[in-house]
């Protein structure tokens, strides 16, 4: 597959999403029309690279980046609902659980007041880290630095 | 309460945040200044700020409440308030962030090429922030009332003043200053207060708190099916709030806006563990709170029942100051938010337009707040979160994950969802507060999954309108931005 791509300009991104957005109020960097040569200049830029994202291989890698992160984004959630499900259930169904009590305070206010945010940063935490290795994962497909 | 002592603080707040509004002045001079701070703000400052902004009324005041009457079934607000932003960092943060719009009407416009579905979703947005800034100026006028004895009605006009004036002002570049300020205000505000009593309470021998399943009102527990719904009201409705998505525009790239939520989720769950100890302590020792029907000022009042003397007057004030801290900094952020809307739609984007617009936007919930009664904080707030899952949150996760959606679809399933929920929401109104059935008075569990089944069914039906640009937006919300060499 030859790599033909994405070594075009590398400030072209910020610098037309800016024009686009700022006066129209619009986000698709193509779809506005202001003129000003700056403005073309960065915009006939993105076109190149957008066409080389854009191209049947170049869309083969969007496409699985975005199926890897949705995929990422459903097993978290999944597992933090499960985990918080769970909570409940082991207070109703462990006798004796909800009535006792860690350091004078009872044991269901302990677990549902405070106990469920580590593992709501926790779940955090990983998605971060995952979601950023398989961007680079990307970029590394694509051959962007 | 000693009046004087709560109306310095409330003068103190307002000064505060007048003071840094008008410092920001300073330096926001552009159009992209006044509406997203030209996407310069650290993460740290940012999270802060998305605290500050979040943290309203409702969990203020309304989350302590709420456990004070209804004990470990009100455990769920805090947890769902947070868990929320778990479910924006997985599935809405980065990519929004990535489509580069400032608002959510934008965002509708450019994914699904239409004029309408723009319209439709601007109108959403505006009954959102609205119904959501009501129950702010309901907190802010029992705030006054139960701290001064003056009129409630004072309490709302202030806090719409004080906003009118910092948001015309400075636009976003000094909310954020602001917004970041007043978190750090209102945790400071709840979690003095508190040890305080905790030191007080162990000093004076009072035997631990075990037996915080003392229950004031004799209220029977939430059934399963009103917690759930209640859980998919708040993860889902999160993810849509107007004027927490604005914030993450003024991340610099979709990594940061990632970082900045992950800060978020820390300073929430920090946050929210004050609350609950004051419902809990409030519980064992200010249960006639719940039985005169003061459970909403219940973190007001805490500090004087049990510290009481000049101790106490002080402990207070600094209550006083975080409660309008909260009514400020979550107000202006909806103030912004909808101003950014309506000028964009109405005005043509201007500065001018944009003040014009942010008045509008403060004043017309002030007629909404004089006209009706206040409800429990927490409760109407939860209630706004059921809207906001039933109309935006489908849209955006739908935009954003499924090449299918049309703009057909998109409309049909924000009006049904805005249908289904907003007649719940009347109806249980309607319907003595008793008398409403857990259905309607919990509608998301339902109206949830019906708007995003239409949304799906109607995008199917209409295939052929899905709009060409899609492969260029799929591409620009979900790859990551190159590393800029020189920024523009």
């Amino acid at each position: 597959m030859t790599r033909v791509r994405v070594t075009a300009p590398r400030s072209v991104r910020a610098g037309g999403i800016t024009a686009g957005s700022a006066t129209a109020g619009s986000v698709t960097a193509g779809s506005a029309s202001q003129g000003g040569s700056a403005v073309t200049a960065a915009r006939l830029a993105a076109a190149s690279r957008e066409a080389a994202e854009e191209s049947d291989a170049g869309q083969v890698f969007v496409r699985s980046l975005i199926r890897s992160q949705l995929r990422l984004g459903v097993v978290v959630a999944a597992g933090f609902l499960l985990i918080l499900a769970a909570f409940p259930l082991m207070l109703g169904l462990v006798p004796g659980l909800a009535e006792s009590t860690i350091m004078g305070l009872p044991f269901d206010w302990v677990l549902l007041g405070a106990g469920i945010y580590p593992v709501v940063g926790l779940s955090a935490w990983l998605y971060i880290r995952t979601a950023a290795r398989n961007e680079s994962r990307y970029r590394d497909l694509v051959g962007d630095k | 309460m000693n009046p004087a002592v709560a109306i310095a603080a409330f003068a103190a707040v307002s000064l505060a945040t007048a003071g840094i509004g008008f410092y920001g002045l300073r330096i926001s001079r552009t159009t992209g200044d006044f509406y997203v701070a030209s996407r310069t703000v650290r993460p740290w400052w940012n999270a802060s700020a998305i605290g500050g902004e979040y943290l309203s009324a409702a969990s203020f005041l309304g989350v302590a409440g709420l456990i004070l009457l209804s004990g470990t079934d009100a455990l769920w607000f805090p947890v769902g308030y947070t868990a929320g932003y778990l479910m924006l960092l997985l599935f809405v943060a980065a990519p929004l962030r990535r489509s580069g719009a400032y608002t959510i009407p934008d965002f509708t416009e450019a994914r699904l090429d239409s004029r309408v579905v723009r319209s439709v979703t601007s109108v959403v947005v505006v009954i959102v922030g609205w119904l959501y800034i009501v129950p702010q100026l309901h907190g802010a006028a029992l705030a006054i009332r139960i701290t001064t004895g003056l009129p409630a009605w004072v309490g709302m006009v202030a806090v719409v003043v004080v906003v009118c004036v910092t948001v015309v002002a400075g636009g976003m570049r000094s909310i954020t200053f602001v917004q970041a300020f007043q978190y750090w205000l209102k945790l400071t505000a709840l979690a003095v207060p508190i040890l305080f009593i905790v030191f007080v309470l162990a000093d004076s021998g009072t035997p631990a708190v075990a037996e915080g399943s003392v229950n004031p009102t004799g209220a029977a527990p939430a059934g399963m099916y009103q917690n759930v719904s209640l859980l998919v009201a708040l993860l889902f409705g999160t993810l849509g709030l107007p004027h927490v998505l604005v914030r993450f525009y003024t991340n610099p790239d979709g990594q940061s806006a990632r970082r900045t939520t992950l800060i978020v989720l820390g300073l929430l769950s920090v946050f929210y563990l004050f609350p609950t100890a004051y419902g809990l302590i409030g519980r064992v020792f200010a249960p006639h709170l719940a039985q005169s029907g003061q459970a909403d000022a219940l973190v007001l009042l805490l500090p004087g029942e049990l510290v009481g003397g000049m101790a106490g007057d002080l402990l207070s004030a600094l209550v006083v100051a975080g409660a309008f801290g909260a009514f400020l900094s979550t107000t202006s952020g909806l103030v912004v938010s909808l101003a950014g809307v309506i000028s964009q739609d109405l005005f043509g984007g201007s500065v001018q337009g944009f003040r014009r617009a942010a008045v509008i936007s403060a004043v017309v919930p002030l007629g909404i707040a004089s006209m009706t009664g206040s409800l429990a904080l927490a409760g109407s707030v939860g209630m706004v979160f059921a809207f906001t899952a039933s109309t935006i949150c489908p849209v955006l996760l739908l935009g954003i994950w499924w090449r299918g959606l049309t703009d057909a679809g998109a409309i049909a399933g924000m009006v049904t969802g805005a249908v289904l929920c907003g007649g719940a929401m009347v109806a249980g109104a309607w319907l003595s507060p008793g008398g409403t059935p857990p259905w309607l008075a919990q509608p998301a569990a339902w109206t949830v999954p019906a708007a995003f089944a239409v949304m799906v069914m109607v995008s199917r039906a209409t295939r052929g309108r899905v709009p060409r640009t899609i492969t260029r937006l799929m591409t620009r919300l979900h790859t990551p931005e190159r590393p800029l060499v020189t920024e523009r």
